[in-house]
């Protein structure tokens, strides 16, 4: 009869943990990321940027200083 | 339907450890190394499995070309070769007490490492190619040469002189294990397979979202 090697059957069963754990994990931290992109998207969406670009330029700077008509702008050198 | 899938799938592995460290006696020969077998075993069928289902999913890809139907063969293949990298280390961690060696190139030893790095070519196969539908069809084509694979594994025992012993339950004829380490296996087996099943079902999810963000 062959001894009782316990440390090789908690390594089998800890290596087996570690392996499905971590891909349960991966596959968490995926979903997770792509609902923080997902809500990113929404809310740049809602706010109306990156969506049309001609609407953003007309929009004020988050300073509040109007941006310069593109007739008073001086010309480049 | 995937969270209750977890559930039952976490039922199931305490379950599997009840039955594999409670109920199923030290096995007389090789003592109590033997219930790393409630784990290797019962992996290797959820891989054959998932490998099966990848196979049927890649034909109905090639055939009707639906994404969805590519999405399922991606996550099953994915989940089939982590199934299969556990059975293939849980065999080392119980042959080297057992045979004395953590690996040998028998024939069964050597057709399972071959079928893992076929499996792992299929998944850096998808992240190589940026057409996401010509990646899904040369995936496709190789997930179909690796899951024919499996019966080579299967009867490699059978058709060579191996280390391996042959099958004790994927064969003709009746069962000659005791019906309490059976019982054990088939538990752990359910409980692997629902966890396979809600990693399948997570995986393909995670694809569509993927998906749906690149677009």
């Amino acid at each position: 009869m062959m001894p009782d090697h316990w440390g090789f059957v908690a390594a089998a069963y800890a290596v087996t943990a570690i392996i499905l754990g971590g891909y349960w994990r991966m596959l968490v931290r995926k979903e997770r990321e792509l609902a923080t992109l997902g809500t990113g998207t929404r809310v740049r969406t809602e706010a109306g940027v990156g969506t049309d670009p001609t609407s953003r330029t007309r929009q004020p700077s988050e300073t509040g200083h109007p941006r310069p008509e593109p007739g008073s702008r001086p010309p480049l050198p | 339907m995937t969270t209750l899938l977890g559930w039952l799938a976490g039922l199931g592995l305490a379950a599997g450890l009840a039955m594999g460290f409670g109920v199923a006696p030290r096995e007389v020969t090789q003592g109590n190394v033997q219930r790393i077998m409630y784990v290797h075993v019962p992996a290797v069928w959820v891989a054959y499995l998932a490998f099966t289902v990848g196979l049927v999913a890649s034909i109905a890809y090639l055939a009707r070309r639906r994404p969805g139907v590519d999405r399922l063969a991606h996550a099953a293949c994915e989940v089939g070769t982590v199934f299969l990298g556990v059975n293939i280390v849980t065999g080392a961690i119980w042959g080297k007490p057992t045979w004395g060696t953590w690996w040998t190139w028998d024939a069964r030893l050597t057709s399972v490492a071959v079928v893992f790095v076929m499996f792992l070519a299929y998944l850096l196969l998808r992240g190589a190619i940026e057409d996401r539908e010509r990646g899904a069809r040369y995936a496709a084509v190789l997930g179909i040469v690796a899951a024919l694979n499996i019966p080579l594994v299967h009867f490699s025992v059978y058709w060579w002189r191996t280390l391996h012993q042959p099958p004790s339950l994927l064969k003709p004829g009746a069962s000659t294990i005791p019906p309490v380490i059976l019982t054990a296996l088939l538990v752990n087996f359910v409980a692997l397979a629902l966890l396979g099943a809600y990693f399948v079902a997570r995986r393909a999810r995670v694809l569509a979202a993927e998906e749906e963000a690149l677009a």
